[in-house]
């Protein structure tokens, strides 16, 4: 007999990483505490907030559109799913999870969170594989095969799959999909990661099992690959409920620029991305240096993973060392927990900046057009499927083409305006969890054959 | 009859058959075909599955329903933004949708456009793209709402009231099933309502110059004009 699973119960709050870290951020601090009183102290991590209902995002996506979602489920009530992914805290997967899971059980099609256990040698094989099926050189052998195979041999036994639909979510447990002659699910393998160049030993290893599934799903179309079974477009997405983008009155926002010394009655240009070379922080400094000489304006460069990454903590100083004393360029090391900082951050800003040389999706995109934002971005990864250059956002390709745009925008303001009203609208129709759950609905009534009445 | 009882007797006319405002979503799912360059997209486009000539014209408009002006299909757009082809963009975004009421009309009226500019640019044809065209498909799910109307101050308020997909189904998508130069709306207000002269009207809005919000405001406009 299988041993009792145990099931996730999803978090109401991003996890955090344990105490916070004496973190100071490079801008000075204006202002005393009392004025620091009006928001909490960015410092601590703060307590978990309330999950959102269905009902809640109604004056979001409209009465019609919530309809929408809960006649694709009504067909499906009584239908179950299993989600199963490798881990319950961290990063985007988990933090996806932790929304659809009860968002989908709302809507009454009960959805179970599975994740796969394993030692060290497994989860060092599967950090290996996830960097080869980015591109990184890797030589496979038959002993890291076995100990992949082995990892997913003992979660097949551990795990029941009487659901109707089963998600194996990412590469590690791909293999789990030998489970399914027994279970009479349909199965799909959810890939998060970008395959358009994968190590071919680790993909055609992996091949064979994905070839097992009902269907795969990618987050771009590039990212796909030729395969014998269905292929969907899935694009990742943002909660406008969560910390990060729920409205905000503008004295928190007032209260988050005076914490950190921005002074909001001039253009305020923002880069939200941790100090990573591929986000290309210091071509954000020097665009803005280049644009300042015929704009007024003011550079917040917001992002993290100096403490807990040596090569942050490297590139943070680069990015300390190119912006040198301009005292318009305002530099934020905040912890992983200050949502809420971020989202004031770019609510105050008058134009956002996204330069990276390197992307996935590129969801501080996301976030920046769905408040609004003009959006200046390099054409890279999944940010041109976010970016319609000159209709939702500017695509750049240079430093010198970034600093042009951000002079443009900031000097044509009823342009930037346009630009930001239909970031909005394409946020709303295509990035949104709301739109993550009605796909979900629709593959599974797709896969269960199960489509709408002939019309009347 | 004056215009008065005549407004009078419109607002009360029950239809035979009630209107069923009915909403179309769609799941995008990835197709086998790519192209590199432009003399790929038209070898591809003459042999795509019709539903990936769908998902590049007449979905690609309702995703995109919030822009304004000068985005008309995924051809187009893929000409200019990654082949910096202006003049063919122009040629392909000319293509309206709503002249067609089969997908194979479509497609070969694409790849009319296509041929000819390559026959006139053999260098352009073969350059390479600065990113592939991938060709997509939808997969497609009718649903219905809660909207059934049987009058005409009914149907108003089930146009002001359903999503954005729900008006691009029957105002765009319908030719296609109706296999009429027509749209559900039009033929609603033609054969129920007895209104010729609003079902033109609504037949005649642009939507290539209005987003789709402003497309259901001229209808209901219209509408409305018709209960005065």
């Amino acid at each position: 007999m299988k041993p009792p699973q145990e099931t996730i119960a999803p978090q109401t709050n991003p996890p955090t990483n344990g105490q916070a870290s004496a973190l100071a951020p490079a801008a000075s601090a204006r202002v005393g505490t009392e004025q620091r009183q009006s928001i909490r102290d960015f410092r601590i991590p703060p307590a978990p907030t309330p999950p959102a209902h269905m009902d809640d995002y109604r004056s979001i996506i409209g009465q019609a559109n919530l309809d929408a979602l809960r006649f694709l489920a009504r067909d499906l009530k009584g239908k179950t799913i299993k989600m199963v992914n490798s881990t319950a805290v961290g990063g985007g997967v988990a933090e996806m999870l932790n929304r659809l899971v009860p968002m989908l059980t709302e809507l009454e099609v009960p959805t179970h969170w599975e994740v796969i256990t394993g030692g060290n040698d497994f989860f060092e094989v599967t950090k290996a594989f996830h960097n080869a099926l980015q591109g990184s050189d890797y030589q496979l052998t038959k002993h890291v095969e076995e100990v992949f195979l082995m990892y997913n041999e003992q979660n097949m036994h551990r795990m029941q799959f009487g659901e109707d639909l089963v998600v194996i979510h990412d590469p590690q447990p791909a293999a789990l999909v030998r489970s399914r002659a027994d279970s009479g699910s349909h199965w799909v393998w959810r890939c998060h990661i970008d395959l358009s160049h994968p190590n071919p030993q680790v993909w055609n290893f992996l091949r064979s099992y994905i070839e097992q599934y009902d269907a795969a799903i990618f987050s771009s179309q590039s990212f796909s690959r030729q395969l014998p079974i269905p292929q969907y477009l899935f694009y990742p997405c943002i909660d406008p409920l969560s910390e990060k983008n729920k409205e905000l009155d503008d004295s928190t926002v007032q209260a988050v620029c005076d914490e950190f010394g921005i002074d909001r009655s001039r253009p305020i240009v923002t880069q939200v991305s941790r100090f990573d070379r591929a986000k290309d922080p210091v071509g954000v400094i020097q665009a803005f240096k280049l644009a300042k000489k015929y704009v007024d304006c003011q550079l917040v460069m917001a992002g993290g993973g100096a403490n807990d990454d040596p090569e942050g903590a490297a590139v943070l100083q680069e990015v300390k060392a190119a912006a040198g004393d301009d005292p318009d360029i305002i530099i934020l090391d905040l912890p992983p927990w200050c949502a809420l900082e971020i989202n004031a951050l770019q609510r105050a800003s008058t134009l956002v900046v996204q330069k990276s040389i390197k992307e996935g999706f590129g969801l501080t995109v996301t976030e920046a057009l769905w408040k609004g934002k003009p959006t200046i971005a390099a054409a890279v990864g999944g940010i041109p499927n976010q970016i319609i250059h000159k209709h939702t956002g500017i695509l750049v390709h240079s430093v010198e083409g970034c600093a042009y745009q951000i002079r443009y925008l900031l000097t044509h303001a009823d342009f930037a305006r346009r630009l930001g009203e239909n970031g909005r609208e394409h946020v709303k129709e295509n990035f949104l969890m709301t739109t993550n759950v009605k796909r979900w609905l629709l593959l599974f009534r797709i896969l269960s054959g199960s489509r709408a009445a002939p019309l009347p | 009859m004056t215009d008065q009882q005549a407004a009078v007797e419109t607002r009360l006319r029950k239809s035979k058959k009630p209107f069923y405002f009915n909403t179309s979503e769609h799941l995008l799912r990835v197709g086998r075909e790519t192209a590199a360059n432009l003399s790929e997209l038209l070898e591809s486009l003459r042999h795509c599955p019709a539903d990936s000539v769908f998902q590049h014209t007449f979905r690609t408009l309702q995703e995109h329903h919030f822009i304004r002006r000068g985005f008309s299909n995924d051809f187009a757009h893929w000409a200019l933004s990654a082949c910096n082809e202006p003049a063919l963009a122009e040629r392909l975004a000319s293509v309206d949708v709503r002249e067609f009421t089969s997908l194979e009309d479509l497609r070969q009226s694409l790849v009319r456009v296509l041929q000819d500019y390559g026959e006139h640019n053999p260098e352009a044809a073969l350059r390479k793209a600065e990113e592939p065209f991938y060709f997509c498909a939808a997969d497609i799910v009718v649903l219905p709402t809660s909207f059934v109307p049987d009058t005409l101050p009914g149907f108003a308020d089930g146009l002001r009231r359903v999503s954005i997909h729900s008006i691009h189904h029957h105002f765009i998508e319908a030719r296609l099933r109706l296999k009429l130069m027509s749209n559900d709306f039009s033929q609603w207000l033609l054969e129920e309502m007895y209104l010729p002269d609003a079902a033109r009207a609504v037949n005649h809005i642009d939507i290539y110059t209005v987003t789709m919000e402003n497309v259901r405001q001229q209808i209901v406009g219209i509408v409305e004009r018709a209960l005065q």
